[in-house]
């Protein structure tokens, strides 16, 4: 556990460095909550709701939402992965007497702890300017329940990530895999539109999977929906987590031995 | 005892060959040509616990192929190989606690962040216990005398301080082999030799048996007492350093550079390398040395003069030509 702080430690060390950088991430943040004022009030108009959502709750959503999308920074593992096979400098992972997974989450989850503080500094302030009436649920089991969601939601996307970057020893470009998995993970994870605007047939489809549970559900949760999806849904994402476990290995065991280094 | 085993080691890269030009970019979607290329052939090698070990040999001679079959970063296609009792490609923990690895471009540094912070990750990664770490940290920084730089961004510092750092960083979990994969290139004279001098002192004080490929004669020379020359794979000579030096290097590379264009002729027996004006390169005879020193001295003004030891390539070819077998 003391390596994977230490790497957490200096993850987040390094991002500290980039001044410019942090300036540049809160106000990312702040054009967010502004472009998403003015979107939705443009499309709520006189509409009192939509889709069972207020103003105010489909704003709460959509901030929530798209914080829990950008605390997830998972995609870096697979083109970092992915570049270093291709450049040969993979080797200097390998070397170190740690697992290669375990080494990249606690990378990832470095980069995520440093973009949850100054995202939330940022969003809390912009918050009480626009003076949004957030629709923060007060249940502590639901509160509780969407930091799990998150906290396993986000491994499972590390896994994922992972997963994708080490197919680079058998197919040497995976490119367009990423892209397509990014294209399609900000579809179903209900970052651009909640998945209950869509059909009630694509959304139960959606539950089996996990990415319903990454951003959508503890987004609801937080705003005090989907109470009764709780069990069902940590059920399913601890599995898909733990079904990745042996095939990550597994993969890594089989792919690693076809890196020939080249590049050194 | 022996550190390090291989019998019959190796390798053979799989490597995609595509017709030039657009129409053999478009040929290569659909089908596609391998070549094999054997890049460590029957490679047998013991090292003794403690040992300091040189391979030379030119580029592509499978110098580093070696390495990364000797730290498991790439598989064997055959052979036996057994490094402090382990088979490398297992990649398990407690193998690569033993051993340290640095190739000069695949930096352990944290360019953003200060050589400290790394030293940090590397004390819990290797679970060095606090005491062990704080002695040996302070041994390397007074011995490369790098406590100014220690807080410094790494990305901001010169190649022959980043190498230093390498070093430090490499050797905090107390290795017992280090493999050094050309760490002196381009690095200055200088710098050079304060590396050398902290080889030297690791190898004898720690005991740390070091495995060193380097393009640089005198980083061999001066380190290492036994040597083996890799060429296309195979291995050409394992023994004795200066044995092979006395044998195989029996020239010496001179530059010189003329105050006015001149045109150098001796009738001292000689290679030219490269002539231009006001310069001329070549190699002589060690022996002839000296006689060409005089001759130039006494005919020609010269604006400068330079003496080195002949390029490794031509000791290794020498080697290749030399029907007599390989020296042990």
């Amino acid at each position: 556990m003391r390596k994977d702080i230490e790497i957490i430690k200096l993850i987040f060390k390094t991002q500290l460095v980039w001044r410019f950088d942090i300036a540049a991430n809160v106000l990312f943040t702040i054009s967010k909550i502004v472009f998403a004022y003015i979107v939705w009030s443009a499309v709520f108009g006189e509409k009192e709701m939509i889709a069972g959502f207020t103003f105010h709750t489909m704003l709460s959503y959509y901030i929530i939402s798209s914080f829990l999308s950008q605390l997830d920074m998972s995609e870096r593992i697979g083109w970092d992965i992915s570049s270093a096979i291709r450049g040969g400098t993979f080797s200097k992972f390998m070397v170190l007497p740690i697992n290669t997974e375990r080494y990249f989450i606690a990378r990832t989850i470095g980069a995520s702890a440093f973009h949850l503080l100054f995202h939330l500094i940022a969003a809390v302030i912009w918050i009480f300017i626009f003076q949004i009436r957030f629709a923060f649920t007060g249940d502590i089991y639901m509160l509780l329940s969407a930091a799990c969601f998150v906290i396993i939601g986000l491994l499972f996307m590390m896994q994922l990530n992972y997963m994708l970057g080490i197919l680079t020893f058998q197919f040497g470009n995976i490119d367009v895999f990423l892209m397509i998995k990014s294209t399609l993970v900000s579809f179903i994870t209900g970052t651009l539109v909640p998945l209950i605007l869509l059909p009630a047939s694509i959304v139960a489809f959606m539950r089996v999977f996990p990415f319903y549970y990454i951003t959508y559900l503890p987004s609801m949760l937080l705003i005090g929906q989907n109470r009764d999806e709780i069990i069902t849904g940590i059920i399913t994402l601890s599995l898909w987590v733990l079904a990745f476990v042996p095939v990550n290995k597994l993969l890594y065991h089989r792919l690693r031995v076809r890196f020939d280094g080249v590049g050194i | 005892m022996n550190i390090i085993e291989t019998k019959n080691l190796t390798k053979t890269f799989q490597r995609f060959q595509k017709e030039p030009g657009l129409k053999g970019s478009m040929k290569g979607l659909f089908k596609r040509k391998y070549l094999m290329k054997s890049a460590v052939s029957d490679f047998t090698l013991t090292v003794e616990e403690g040992e300091f070990i040189g391979l030379i040999g030119p580029n592509g001679a499978g110098k580093t192929t070696l390495i990364k079959m000797l730290t498991g970063i790439i598989a064997p296609s055959n052979g036996e190989i057994s490094v402090a009792g382990h088979y490398p490609n297992k990649l398990e923990n407690s193998f690569k606690r033993q051993y340290a690895v640095v190739m000069g471009q695949k930096s352990q540094l944290f360019f953003e962040l200060s050589a400290n912070d790394t030293f940090l990750l590397f004390k819990e990664l290797y679970n060095i216990p606090e005491d062990e770490y704080r002695k040996n940290l302070d041994y390397f920084i007074a011995l490369f005398g790098v406590t100014d730089i220690l807080d410094v961004q790494v990305r901001t510092l010169s190649l022959g301080e980043r190498m230093k750092l390498e070093l430090i960083v490499a050797l905090l979990h107390n290795p017992k082999i280090l493999f050094l994969d050309e760490p002196t290139i381009g690095l200055d004279a200088v710098a050079q030799k304060q590396i050398r001098k902290f080889l030297k002192e690791v190898n004898e004080t720690k005991g740390t048996t070091i495995i060193l490929t380097s393009h640089y004669m005198e980083d061999i020379k001066s380190l290492c007492k036994r040597c083996v020359v890799i060429n296309e794979g195979k291995k050409l000579f394992d023994g004795d350093t200066d044995l092979l030096f006395k044998k195989y290097q029996t020239h010496k590379k001179v530059t010189v550079s003329f105050v006015q264009e001149d045109h150098f002729t001796s009738e001292i027996d000689f290679i030219p390398l490269e002539k231009s004006p006001y310069k001329t390169t070549l190699l002589i005879k060690k022996e002839l040395s000296q006689e060409l020193l005089k001759d130039l001295l006494v005919r020609y003004e010269l604006d400068d003069i330079s003496i080195e030891e002949e390029d490794i390539g031509n000791v290794v070819e020498r080697i290749y030509n030399d029907k007599s077998g390989v020296s042990e």
